[in-house]
C-alpha cells in the first residue's frame, strides 16, 4: 500500500511528457513562417465549391436546387455538371463531400483526433496493464454455440469494417467507424471464449506502424507538393475505386490504426490483471 | 412521415436519458444509455448525416456501453475484496 503513489506518479508524468511533446509538434507544424509546414489557407482554393459542389452554379431559372429567394453563390462561371463515372481531374475525386475536407483540406485535424485516440488509449493502458491474474476454475465457459458463432461472426465483421474503411472515399463512413466495427468484432471474439488472449505484439506493430505511415503519407506531400498532407497522386475518375488521391491511403492507415488501439483497450479492460500500482 | 418516427425516436431518448439518471441500478443506467446513443445515431441519420450515424452506432451504441460493462463488473469485483 505504501509504495502505490510513486509508481502511479510516474506513470502519469510520462503521460504528460508525451502529451506535450506532441502539442509541441503540432506547434511547430502550424507556426511556421509562410511556404512551410501546414497551408491551409492555400490549400482550400475558391474553385472548390465551384468544381467539386453540384448546387453551387446552379442557375436561378431552373429553381430546383435553391429555395425561393436564395441565389446561387456565382453566377459568372459556367454550370458543368459532375457525373458520377464520367467527370475526371477533379480537385479533389472523393464522392463525398465531407470526406474531402475532413482527409483532404482539414487532413491535420484528422491527425491530430488520431493523435487525441492514441494518447486515451496510452493513459487506460498506462493504469490498468500488468501480470495476468491465474485463472479461478468456478467460472463457467461459453457455451459450444457461443463459441462457434462469434468465430464465424468474427470474420464477416472483419470483412465489414475492412470494406468500410477501404470505400472511404466512395461510401459514407471511413476509418474511425471501421476500426471501431473491427474491434466491436474482436469483442466479440473475447465473449466466446474465456482465457482468448490476442497478439500484444502484432497489435502494438499493426497501431505504430499504420501511425508511421499515416506521417509518411503527410511528409511525401510535404516533399512533393510543399504543403504537409497534401494531395500528391491523380484524382482520377469519381466513383472508381482507385480514385481521389490519397484518401484510400490516409483512411486505410486510420482504419487499422484505430481497430488495433479499441482492440487493446477491449483487451486491457477485460483480462483480469494484477495492476502494479494496487 | 418521416417527422413522426423521428418524433417516436425523440420520445424514447427521452424517456431512456431519464432512465439512465434515475434508476437505482447501475446496469440498466448503462443499457439506457447504450438505447440513447442508438436512438441519436437514427436521428444523425434522419438529418442526412450517415458517416456520424455509422460512428455513433459503432462506438456510442457498441463498444463502449460494453466498455461501461467492464468497468462496472471491475469495480464490483474491488468492492467485494475489500469487504473481505
Amino acid at each position: 500500500m505504501k509504495n502505490e503513489t510513486p509508481e502511479l506518479f510516474k506513470k502519469i508524468f510520462a503521460l504528460s511528457v508525451i502529451a506535450v511533446l506532441i502539442v509541441g509538434f503540432f506547434l511547430a507544424f502550424t507556426e511556421m513562417p509562410k511556404g512551410w509546414g501546414v497551408n491551409v489557407n492555400g490549400r482550400v482554393s475558391r474553385l472548390y465549391v465551384l468544381k467539386n459542389v453540384r448546387t453551387a452554379t446552379k442557375s436561378l431559372d431552373s429553381g430546383k436546387f435553391f429555395a425561393k429567394g436564395v441565389k446561387p453563390l456565382r453566377t459568372d462561371v459556367a454550370y458543368t455538371p459532375i457525373e458520377f463515372k464520367k467527370t475526371a481531374n477533379l480537385e479533389d475525386g472523393a464522392a463525398n463531400v465531407v470526406t474531402s475536407i475532413v482527409v483532404d483540406y482539414r487532413g491535420f485535424d484528422t491527425l491530430g483526433e488520431v493523435t487525441v485516440l492514441f494518447l486515451a488509449v496510452s493513459g487506460v493502458m498506462m493504469l490498468l496493464f500488468g501480470k495476468r491474474k491465474k485463472e479461478r476454475k468456478k467460472k463457467t465457459e461459453p457455451s459450444l454455440i457461443m463459441y462457434v458463432g462469434t468465430r464465424i461472426a468474427f470474420s464477416v465483421i472483419l470483412l465489414f469494417g475492412i470494406y468500410i474503411f477501404v470505400h472511404g472515399h466512395l461510401t459514407p463512413g471511413g476509418g474511425f467507424p471501421g476500426g471501431a466495427v473491427i474491434a466491436s468484432g474482436i469483442l466479440g471474439l473475447f465473449l466466446g471464449r474465456r482465457g482468448y488472449s490476442p497478439n500484444h505484439m502484432g497489435l502494438k506493430a499493426f497501431e505504430s506502424l499504420s501511425g508511421i505511415a499515416f506521417v509518411i503519407i503527410g511528409l511525401i506531400g510535404f516533399f512533393s507538393v510543399h504543403s504537409f498532407l497534401a494531395n500528391f497522386l491523380p484524382t482520377g475518375i469519381i466513383g472508381d475505386l482507385y480514385s481521389a488521391g490519397f484518401i484510400a491511403l490516409i483512411y486505410i492507415a486510420v482504419g487499422m490504426k484505430v481497430g488495433s488501439e479499441l482492440a487493446a483497450v477491449v483487451d486491457t479492460m477485460i483480462t483480469d490483471t494484477e495492476e502494479e500500482w494496487s | 412521415m418521416i417527422i413522426y418516427v423521428a418524433t417516436v425516436v425523440v420520445i424514447a431518448i427521452i424517456i431512456s436519458s431519464l432512465i439512465a439518471v434515475f434508476s437505482k441500478k447501475l446496469l440498466s443506467s448503462i443499457i439506457a444509455m447504450g438505447l440513447v446513443s442508438l436512438g441519436v445515431s437514427g436521428l444523425f441519420f434522419f438529418l442526412q448525416a450517415p458517416d456520424v450515424a455509422i460512428t455513433e452506432a459503432a462506438i456510442g451504441a457498441g463498444l463502449s456501453t460494453a466498455i461501461f460493462v467492464i468497468a462496472l463488473k471491475r469495480v464490483k469485483k474491488g468492492e467485494t475484496k475489500d469487504e473481505e
